[in-house]
C-alpha cells in the first residue's frame, strides 16, 4: 500500500556542479531561501540560485543557476555548512575547524579584535533553531569537540564567536541537536537529553554508535527524532518522554527529516516515507548513492554524491484524492484530520467536509451504509447528492445539480449496482432509512421538497408502511411529481391523503370514492368507506359534505348518516344546521330517522319540530309495517315499542298532530291512550285502556306513569279515576272471568292500597263485595291508618319533650348566680363595689345602684332597666 | 515548525509491558476494538488514546522483543500505571517480568500503580470462555482457534465442554502472581499496607474471549484518576493558563489537594 506523497525533482544536475571531474563529491548542503550552498570533498563551496518553475503540465521543477564557487584552501572536505542569514554568514566546518564566511562573497571573515572567529577541534556542531536568547543578530551553536567529553555552547556574531557555556557529558558525544536549553546528544552507547542551563540530564535509551550512525534530529519544539535499535525512528521530547509511536524504517538509515505529517528517511538505496499519524509506510522511492537528506524551512533536499534533488510534497488534497481513489478511506481521513493545523480553519473545514462526503460515497458504493451514513452526517452532505444517484427520485421541479468536481464516480444507482437487483434494493432501503432520519433535521433545510418527494416515491415503490405516516404528517411532497408516481404504484388512498394535505379535499374524495366503487384497486384500507364517512364527518368544508353525503347515504345510509351524527363538537368546525340536514336527508328515510333519533335522543334537542317529526316517522313506520302482508310481528313490536317510548318520554311533540293521525287507527289504541294521557285526558285514556283494550296491567302502568312526576294527591286522583272506570264498566259489561274489570278493581285495591283514600273507596264499593275479597286492601289500610296515628302520637310526644328540654335550658340560664366582689368594677362608673347591693343589667352584668339610678334619670328611654331584677 | 501533536495532549499514560508473545497487543486490541485478530510482532511500540470521561488516557503497547528492550524505560517514563503482562501457560514469561522488565519501570511516576496480568487464560480455564463482553462475536473465536489449538484438535471446538479436553497445563497460578506482586512492591520500596492489595491488582484475562479485559482496564483507569487530578492540579499552579482546562474543575481541585 502506498501513497504518492512526494515527488523527487532534480535541482542541481551533475554537469552543473563538477562538469567531468569524476572525483568531486558533494559533502554537505545548505539552503536558505533560494540560495543553495554545496560543500565538496575538494574544499570548495558552490553557491547556486534555485528557482521554482512550474511547467506547462503544472509540474514543479527547479532551475539552478550557479552564482559562485570558492576554494576554502584547507584541502579537506567541507564537512558542514550552516547559514546564519541574519548575519549574512555561512558557518563552515572543515578540517575540524569552524569558521565564518560571507554568504555573498564566500570570503572568510577575518577575526575581529577581542574575539576569535574560529573554533578548533570540532567534530560536529548544530544551530539552535529555538534559542532562549532573543537576540536576532546572533546565532546559538552547540559544538562537539573531538577531544574532550564536553558540549560547548557558542554565540556566533557577525565577526566573532563567543563561548558561553561548556557542559560535561559522561561519554564522548558524537551527534547533537539543540532546542532551547535542551541538548539532545548521541553518546557512544546511548542517547540523552541534557539541559545546559541547569545541568540536569535525562537518559533516553541505549544505542551503539559504533554499530550504526546515530541520528539526532530536532523536529519541533522540544521534540527530537532519534534512530533507535531495530531500525526504528523514535520520538523523544525534552523530558525524555516519547509522545508518538515510533516509525519502523530500515536498519541502515543515513539521515531523516520530518515534513509533516511524514517522516522521510534515507538509506543506501531508498527514500522511505512514513506517516507520523499512523506509523505506516506510505511511499518508497528508489534513490541510489544518496547520502544527504535535510529539510530547510519545510523543503526537503537530498543529495547523492554528485547531484542535488528536491523532494517536493504533493499537495495535500492531491494525496488525499489519491487515497480516496484507491478506496483507502480511513487513511485519507487520518491524513486530512492530521493536517488540520497546517491549513487555515475555513479552508480546512471545506476540505474536511468534502473528504468526508467522498469517503461516504466510497463506503456507500461498497454498501457499508453505517459508515457511509456517519460520514455523510459529519460531512454535512447535501442529501440531494445522494438522492440524485437514484433515477427519477428528485422532483422535476428540483433545481439541484450535482456538485463539481463530482463527489463520486457513479452515474446512478444502476451503474453502481451493475445490474445487481439485490444491491439496488439494499441501497434503496438505506436511502429510506437515511432520508427518514434527516428529513426532520437541519440537513434537509432548503431542500425539504426534494427530500420528502424522494421519500414518498421510495415508500410507494417499496410498499413501505411509513408512506401513510409521511402523508398524514407535516410534509413537503411536490404534488405534481408525486401524483403520477402514486398512481403508478396504485397508492390511491395515499394519493387521496396527499390531495387532502394540499387542500384538495374534493380530489381526495373523488379518488377514494372511485376506490370504494371498485373503479380503482388499492387495498391499503379495507374500511375506506368508513374512512370517507369519518373524513366528511370532521370536514370543515360544508359544500364538500353536501356534495358527497348523498353518495355515502346511498352506499350505506346507516353508516352514511354518521357524517351528520358523529360530527365532533368543536370550535374549528362550523355547526351544521339541523334543518338543512333534515331537508337534505329528505329522500333517505332511514338516514333521516337515524338523524332525528340522534337529535332527539342523544343531543336532547328541545325543538318541538324534531320531536314531532320523529314521532310521525315512527308512526309511519309502524303503519307501513301494519299494512304489509304478511305481517312481521316481531318488527311491528319493535317499531311500536320505539314509538311508545318516544310518546311516553318526550313532552315536546305536538300531541294533536299525532292524535289526528291516530284517530282512525284502531290498532294503535295503546299509543292513543298515551297521547290522551299527555293531554291529561286521563278518563279518555283509561277508558280506552280498560274498555277498548281491556288491558288492565297497562291501565295500572298508565296511572303510575302519568303521575310519576306529580304529588301524591294527583296520583290518588288518578287511581280513584281508574277504580271508578273499573266499577262503572261493571254495569255495562257484566261478564265474569279474569278479564273482569271488577276483579281488576279488587286487584288494584289489593296491590296499591296505600294510594287510595280508604274511606272514599269504601263508599264507592258495591255492597255485595265480600270482606274476604278486599282483605289485603283493608288490612293494609287499617294498618296504615293505625301506623299513621301512632307515628303522629310519637311525633307529638317527641316535640313535647323537646319543648320541655328547651324550657329547662332557658331557666337554667336565667338562674345563674351573679358574682360581686371588691375586685370587680362597675360597668358604668368603673369603680369597685363596696357593698353587696347591686343592680344587675340583662346578661348578668352587675352595676352600682346609684349608677343605674343616674342612668335612668339621664335617659328616660332606658327606663326599662329599672324593671330588671335585683339580686345579691 | 508546525505543531506536531495531532490530538489532545494525553492526561495520563498507561504502559503495557511483558515478554514477547504474551498478548499485549491483543489485549489492547480487544479492549479498543472489541475484536481478537491476528497480530504481528510489535515493532518498537504503538499507542492508543482512550477517552475516559473527560480525560485522555494514552495506552502504550510496547514491543516484547529483546531487540527493543532498551526503549522500554522511555515508554515508562512518567507512566501512571504499568500493566505487567505474562502468559499463564508459560512460566518463563512471568520470571522475565521480574528479571528484565521490572527495572524498566524505574522511570515511571513515583506513585505509579502496577497490575499483573496473566493472559491466555482461555487455554487453561473453561470459565474464561464466558466473556463478560456481550459483544464478543463467536466468529472471531473460531478463526483464531486454528492458530493455537489446531495441532491438538482436528476440528475447531465450539463449546467449552469440548475444549476442556485439550486444556493446556497452567504454569502460573494466581498465587505465583500475587507473590511476584509482593516482590514488586518491595523492589519499589512501597509499603504493602498502603499500596493496592495483590488480589485487586492481579488479573487473569483472555484477549481471545474478552474475559476480564474490560474490568482490567476500567479498574486501572479508576485507580489512575487521582494521578490525573494531581497532574492537572500541578498544571493549574503553573503560570501558563490552559484555556481548555479552566472550566468546572474547581471541585476536583479541592478534592485532590488533600492527598
Amino acid at each position: 500500500m502506498s501513497v504518492k506523497a512526494f515527488e523527487l525533482v532534480p535541482a542541481v544536475e551533475r554537469d552543473l556542479l563538477m562538469g567531468d571531474k569524476a572525483r568531486i563529491n558533494i559533502e554537505c548542503i545548505e539552503c536558505c531561501g533560494k540560495h543553495l550552498y554545496l560543500g565538496t570533498n575538494d574544499c570548495f563551496i558552490h553557491h547556486f540560485l534555485l528557482d521554482e518553475v512550474t511547467t506547462s503540465k503544472g509540474k514543479l521543477s527547479y532551475s539552478a543557476q550557479k552564482l559562485l564557487h570558492k576554494y576554502l584552501g584547507l584541502k579537506k572536505p567541507v564537512a558542514e555548512l550552516r547559514a546564519a542569514s541574519a548575519l549574512e554568514r555561512l558557518i563552515v566546518l572543515c578540517d575540524a575547524i569552524v569558521f565564518l564566511v560571507d554568504m555573498v562573497t564566500l570570503e572568510t571573515v577575518p577575526s575581529a579584535a577581542g574575539g576569535g572567529a574560529k573554533i578548533r577541534g570540532v567534530t560536529a556542531f548544530c544551530i539552535n533553531e529555538n534559542p532562549v536568547n532573543g537576540d536576532p543578530f546572533c546565532v546559538e551553536m552547540g559544538v562537539l569537540s573531538s577531544k574532550r567529553r564536553t558540549v560547548q555552547i557558542y554565540m556566533v556574531y557577525e565577526d566573532r564567536v563567543q563561548l558561553v557555556k561548556e557542559v560535561n557529558t559522561p561519554e564522548q558525544p558524537c551527534a547533537v541537536s539543540l532546542d532551547g536549553y535542551f541538548l539532545c546528544l548521541a553518546l557512544a552507547t546511548q542517547y540523552m537529553i541534557l539541559n545546559y542551563n541547569t545541568g540536569a540530564s535525562q537518559d533516553l535509551f541505549p544505542y551503539s554508535s559504533e554499530e550504526r550512525k546515530p541520528i539526532v534530529k530536532r523536529i519541533g519544539r522540544e521534540e527530537f527524532l532519534l534512530a533507535a535499535p531495530g531500525g526504528l525512528g523514535m520520538f523523544a521530547n525534552a523530558e525524555g518522554v516519547s509522545q508518538r509511536a515510533p516509525v519502523n524504517w530500515s536498519e541502515s538509515v543515513i539521515s531523516a527529516a520530518v515534513c509533516f505529517p511524514y517522516v522521510v528517511a534515507l538509506d543506501e538505496s531508498f527514500i522511505t516515507i512514513h506517516s507520523m499519524l499512523d506509523q505506516q509506510l506510505k511511499q518508497t522511492l528508489s534513490f541510489r548513492d544518496g547520502h544527504i537528506l535535510q529539510d530547510f524551512e519545510g523543503k526537503v533536499i537530498l543529495a547523492s554524491t554528485k547531484a542535488v534533488y528536491v523532494l517536493v510534497p504533493l499537495p495535500l488534497e492531491r494525496q488525499i484524492q489519491d487515497l480516496l481513489a484507491s478506496h483507502r478511506v480511513e487513511e485519507a481521513l487520518i491524513l486530512t484530520e492530521g493536517a488540520q493545523r497546517n491549513i487555515p480553519k475555513d479552508k480546512f473545514q471545506i476540505l474536511h467536509k468534502r473528504i468526508l462526503q467522498q469517503a461516504g460515497f466510497i463506503q456507500f458504493g461498497q454498501l457499508q451504509f453505517l459508515e457511509a451514513k456517519e460520514h455523510f452526517r459529519k460531512g454535512q452532505l447535501d442529501v440531494r447528492e445522494l438522492i440524485s444517484l437514484y433515477p427519477l427520485l428528485l422532483p422535476a421541479s428540483s433545481s439541484f445539480t450535482r456538485c463539481h468536481p463530482p463527489l463520486h464516480e457513479f452515474a446512478d444507482l444502476n451503474h453502481l449496482a451493475q445490474g445487481d437487483q439485490e444491491k439496488v434494493l439494499h441501497c434503496k432501503k438505506f436511502l429510506i432509512s437515511y432520508l427518514g432520519e434527516v428529513r426532520s433535521t437541519e440537513v434537509a433545510n432548503g431542500c425539504r421538497e426534494d427530500v420528502d418527494t424522494a421519500l414518498l416515491k421510495l415508500y410507494a415503490e417499496q410498499d413501505h408502511e411509513s408512506l401513510l405516516d409521511l402523508l398524514a404528517s407535516d410534509n413537503s411532497c411536490v404534488l405534481a411529481d408525486s401524483v403520477p408516481w402514486l398512481e403508478k404504484y396504485h397508492k390511491f388512498f395515499a394519493l387521496g391523503l396527499l390531495y387532502h394535505y394540499n387542500g384538495q379535499d374534493s380530489a381526495a374524495l373523488q379518488m377514494w370514492i372511485r376506490v370504494v366503487d371498485g373503479e380503482l384497486q388499492d387495498s391499503t384500507r379495507s374500511d375506506l368507506f368508513e374512512y370517507i364517512v369519518d373524513f366528511l364527518c370532521s370536514s370543515s368544508n360544508l359544500d364538500l359534505i353536501w356534495k358527497y353525503a348523498d353518495w355515502a347515504l346511498r352506499k350505506d345510509p346507516t353508516k352514511g348518516v354518521h357524517i351528520f351524527t358523529k360530527r365532533p363538537q368543536s370550535k374549528h368546525l362550523s355547526e351544521l344546521n339541523p334543518d338543512d340536514v333534515i331537508t337534505h336527508l329528505g329522500k333517505h328515510t332511514m338516514a333521516l330517522l337515524l338523524y332525528l333519533e340522534h337529535l332527539v335522543l342523544e343531543r336532547k334537542s328541545q325543538k318541538e319540530k324534531f320531536h314531532t317529526h320523529l314521532a310521525v316517522l315512527y308512526l309511519e313506520r309502524v303503519l307501513s309495517l301494519l299494512s304489509e302482508s304478511p305481517r312481521d310481528e316481531e318488527q311491528i313490536t319493535r317499531a311500536r315499542e320505539r314509538l311508545q317510548a318516544l310518546l311516553r318520554e318526550s313532552n315536546l311533540y305536538s300531541v294533536q298532530v299525532l292524535l289526528g293521525k291516530l284517530e282512525n287507527c284502531e290498532q294503535l289504541l295503546l299509543e292513543r291512550a298515551t297521547l290522551h294521557g299527555k293531554l291529561e285526558e286521563h278518563d279518555k285514556a283509561l277508558h280506552i285502556l280498560v274498555h277498548k283494550l281491556r288491558d288492565f296491567p297497562s291501565a295500572e302502568a298508565f296511572c303510575i306513569w302519568a303521575s310519576c312526576s306529580r304529588d301524591c294527591a294527583y296520583r290518588q286522583r288518578l287511581f280513584h279515576l281508574l277504580l271508578e272506570v273499573y266499577l262503572k264498566g261493571n254495569h255495562t259489561s257484566a261478564g265474569g272471568g279474569v278479564g273482569d274489570p271488577e276483579m281488576a278493581a279488587v286487584d288494584l285495591l289489593n296491590r296499591h292500597g296505600e294510594v287510595f283514600d280508604a274511606v272514599r273507596v269504601l263508599r264507592m264499593l258495591p255492597e255485595g263485595w265480600s270482606l274476604q275479597l278486599l282483605r289485603p286492601f283493608l288490612d293494609r289500610s287499617v294498618r296504615a291508618s293505625m301506623h299513621a296515628c301512632r307515628t303522629s302520637q310519637i311525633a307529638l310526644g317527641l316535640s313535647h319533650s323537646e319543648n320541655l328540654q328547651l324550657l329547662h335550658d332557658r331557666l337554667k340560664e336565667r338562674k345563674k348566680p351573679i358574682y360581686v366582689s371588691e375586685k370587680k368594677g362597675c360597668h358604668l362608673c368603673h369603680n369597685t363595689f363596696s357593698e353587696p347591693d347591686v343592680v344587675c343589667l340583662p346578661g348578668g352584668v352587675p352595676v352600682h345602684k346609684h349608677c343605674v339610678a343616674q342612668r335612668v334619670r339621664d335617659s328616660p328611654t332606658k327606663s326599662q332597666l329599672t324593671n330588671s331584677s335585683n339580686h345579691t | 515548525m508546525p505543531e506536531l501533536s495531532k490530538m489532545k495532549k494525553p492526561d495520563v499514560k498507561v504502559v503495557l509491558l511483558g515478554d514477547m508473545n504474551v498478548g499485549k497487543t491483543s489485549l489492547l486490541h480487544r479492549y479498543t476494538e472489541r475484536k481478537f485478530k491476528d497480530t504481528i510482532s510489535t515493532v518498537g511500540g504503538a499507542f492508543f488514546l482512550k477517552q475516559w470521561g473527560p480525560y485522555n488516557i494514552s495506552i502504550w503497547d510496547t514491543a516484547g522483543r529483546e531487540q527493543f528492550h532498551g526503549l522500554g524505560s522511555m515508554y515508562c517514563r512518567g507512566a501512571a500505571a504499568i500493566i505487567l503482562t505474562y502468559d499463564v501457560t508459560n512460566w518463563q514469561s512471568l520470571s522475565e517480568l521480574e528479571e528484565r522488565f521490572l527495572s524498566l519501570t524505574d522511570t515511571a511516576n513515583h506513585d505509579c500503580i502496577y497490575a499483573l496480568v496473566g493472559n491466555k487464560v482461555d487455554l487453561t480455564d473453561p470459565k474464561a470462555h464466558q466473556s463478560q463482553d456481550s459483544d464478543v462475536a463467536s466468529e472471531d473465536r473460531t478463526d483464531s482457534e486454528d492458530m493455537r489449538t489446531e495441532p491438538q484438535l482436528p476440528t475447531p471446538p465450539t463449546s467449552p465442554a469440548s475444549l476442556s479436553g485439550v486444556m493446556l497445563q497452567k504454569q502460573v497460578t494466581p498465587e505465583d502472581a500475587a507473590a511476584l506482586y509482593g516482590r514488586i512492591l518491595r523492589y519499589k520500596g512501597l509499603d504493602e499496607t498502603s499500596s493496592q492489595p495483590a488480589e485487586k491488582m492481579c488479573f487473569e484475562t483472555s484477549a481471545k474471549t474478552g474475559y476480564n479485559v474490560d474490568s482490567l482496564f476500567e479498574a486501572l483507569f479508576d485507580l489512575v484518576l487521582p494521578s490525573i487530578l494531581r497532574q492537572r492540579n500541578e498544571n493549574q499552579e503553573s503560570p501558563t493558563v490552559d484555556l481548555e482546562e479552566c472550566r468546572g474543575s474547581s471541585n476536583k481541585r479541592a478534592k485532590s489537594s488533600c492527598c
